[in-house]
């Protein structure tokens, strides 16, 4: 969402529309708030289907819609144990996350720039990428000593196949020009990868990452289901169990924003990476 | 063979084209020879197996009495479009030549030797500029300031200057000449054009392909002194007598694939 956003506003700087530049200000100010108008559109038109769903339609007692009122009530009054859950999910994501980027981008970078290691992994790749990670979760929970263990592993899995996959294909398809330019100066092996490949296939790579990003909070959800004490899926399950859905509510509420945030996080990272490319 | 450039019946396919046919060519050392040719005469191919980047099916190539087996430091390589990479300031796109160049130079002696080279090239405002950040112009100095970085004594300008304007490109042209001109001993450049007044302007030679398959027409000498003044030497009638010729020889050649075709 943010990128098409960010792209929209680009074009805008670029292609300067000729009637704004008649009549300057107020035009420009009146054009300011129709585009936020048509950005919160849709949530208006949401919270408002919510609020009126939520006191007009005949729901019962303990609604399966809880009034958004209710419900932030119970954001508020969730927000510590929420945020000791977000603590504990995040010491499962921000491993398993960077060690699928670390082992993602060494391992993609090698296989994409190398045809004799392409023939020989890339077969078992094939095979093995689109296993639905979900299944390793109850066997890894079986086979490792701690749930937390377990939970790094899976997220582990389900982020380095896009990204290794990502990394193979940008560096695969590493420009003739910077090949060439590479080999009049000698640049090779460790350095060859390290200065040209990777930077040339970073674009690629943070593809990659945001995929498997979004896989990892998937995956961090779906394993803390089964087995964990603590967490954001674990909040979500636990209140399940109560029928308590304000709670319920705002646990995915919150577990939404806190994705959106971490993916926002990630595409700042990009931008400032990628500023060479114009 | 001993010093200097050497190719001898070099033969070239790409998949089912005949890109070159038969190519001898021996070029002293210090001789500023440009190839020219129309596009499709394989010029451009003929200076990438100089550089070692391609092979051929046959023939033999030797620099400095050496058989030509892949890229080296010995061949410095200025490239058609601007081939620096984006994602390296422009003093560290220099930076990382001289440490190929010259290993046991520290980091900092590495980059204070690029800002020398960009200040030759006229660049020392841009030194801490990424690519993205200059005008073709500019990048195309700072390629050739690698070029010169790397120290080789062979100069290998891939239409180098083809995608600037008019005033850039003149502006490039004396620098470069300035460069050679004032190098002791001189490079060797092979300059590869289609631009005739460039061809004549710059080289000691002018070595001239036909098209399809690529093979030398002509081989001529530009024998106007040193230290060539651009204007004088364009109203001269040497030199319109040279380019005439050029331009017949050129449009015999064209004619010639028409009938062939």
């Amino acid at each position: 969402m943010s990128e098409t956003l960010a792209l929209e506003t680009r074009e805008v700087s670029v292609t300067p529309a000729p009637h704004v530049a008649s009549e300057p200000a107020s035009g420009a100010f009146a054009n300011g708030v129709v585009r936020l108008l048509e950005a919160s559109l849709i949530w208006i038109v949401l919270l408002g289907g919510w609020f009126l769903a939520a006191e007009y339609a005949p729901l019962g007692d303990n609604p399966l819609i809880p009034h958004p009122l209710v419900t932030a009530r119970a954001l508020w009054e969730s927000l510590p144990e929420l945020w000791v859950g977000t603590l504990s999910s995040f010491s499962i994501l921000i491993p398993g996350f960077l060690l699928a980027t670390a082992l993602g981008i060494v391992s993609g970078l090698s296989i994409g720039t190398s045809p004799r290691l392409q023939r020989a992994l890339f077969p078992f790749a094939r095979v093995a990428a689109p296993v639905p990670p979900t299944v390793y979760i109850p066997y890894a929970i079986a086979v490792l000593p701690t749930f937390k263990l377990s939970a790094i592993f899976v997220v582990f899995i389900g982020a380095f196949w896009p990204i290794f996959q990502n990394a193979a294909a940008g560096a695969h398809a590493l420009e003739e020009r910077y090949r060439d330019n590479a080999r009049i100066l000698g640049l090779s092996g460790f350095e060859y990868h390290w200065r040209v490949v990777f930077p040339a296939a970073l674009p690629h790579i943070f593809s990659g990452m945001a995929v498997g990003l979004g896989f990892s909070f998937i995956l961090l959800t779906v394993a803390e289901l089964f087995g964990a004490n603590a967490g954001l899926g674990r909040f979500v399950q636990y209140y399940a169990d109560f029928a308590d859905y304000p709670k319920m509510v705002a646990g995915i509420l919150y577990t939404g924003l806190v994705t959106f945030l971490a993916m926002t996080g990630l595409e700042k990272i990009k931008r400032r990476a990628l500023f060479w490319q114009r | 063979m001993s010093h200097g450039l050497y190719l001898e019946g070099v033969d070239f396919s790409y998949d089912a084209s005949h890109i070159l046919a038969g190519i001898d060519l021996s070029i002293p050392a210090g001789q500023f020879v440009t190839l020219l040719g129309a596009s499709g005469s394989g010029k451009s191919t003929l200076l990438r197996l100089i550089a070692g980047l391609q092979f051929p099916q046959r023939g033999r190539l030797a620099w400095d009495g050496k058989p030509i087996t892949g890229p080296g430091l010995d061949r410095g390589v200025v490239f058609q479009d601007y081939a620096l990479f984006p994602w390296l300031s422009v003093v560290d796109n220099i930076a990382i030549a001289i440490g190929k160049a010259r290993p046991e130079t520290r980091k900092a002696e590495r980059r204070a030797e690029a800002a020398e080279y960009l200040k030759k090239v006229g660049l020392e405002a841009a030194i801490g500029k990424f690519p993205f950040e200059l005008s073709g112009g500019m990048r195309q100095r700072a390629a050739i300031a690698r070029a010169l970085a790397l120290g080789s004594p062979l100069l290998l300008m891939d239409e180098p200057f083809g995608a600037l304007d008019p005033v850039n490109r003149a502006r490039l042209q004396d620098l470069v000449l300035e460069i050679w001109e004032a190098a002791s001993p001189r490079k060797t450049i092979v300059f590869v054009t289609h631009d005739v007044d460039e061809a004549l302007y710059l080289g000691d030679r002018v070595v001239i392909l036909g098209s399809t398959p690529g093979r030398v027409i002509a081989d001529l000498p530009v024998e106007f002194p040193r230290h060539r003044d651009r204007r004088a030497l364009f109203n001269s009638d040497a030199f319109h007598e040279l380019r005439e010729s050029i331009a017949e020889t050129l449009a015999a050649d064209t004619l010639r694939q028409l009938i062939a075709a």
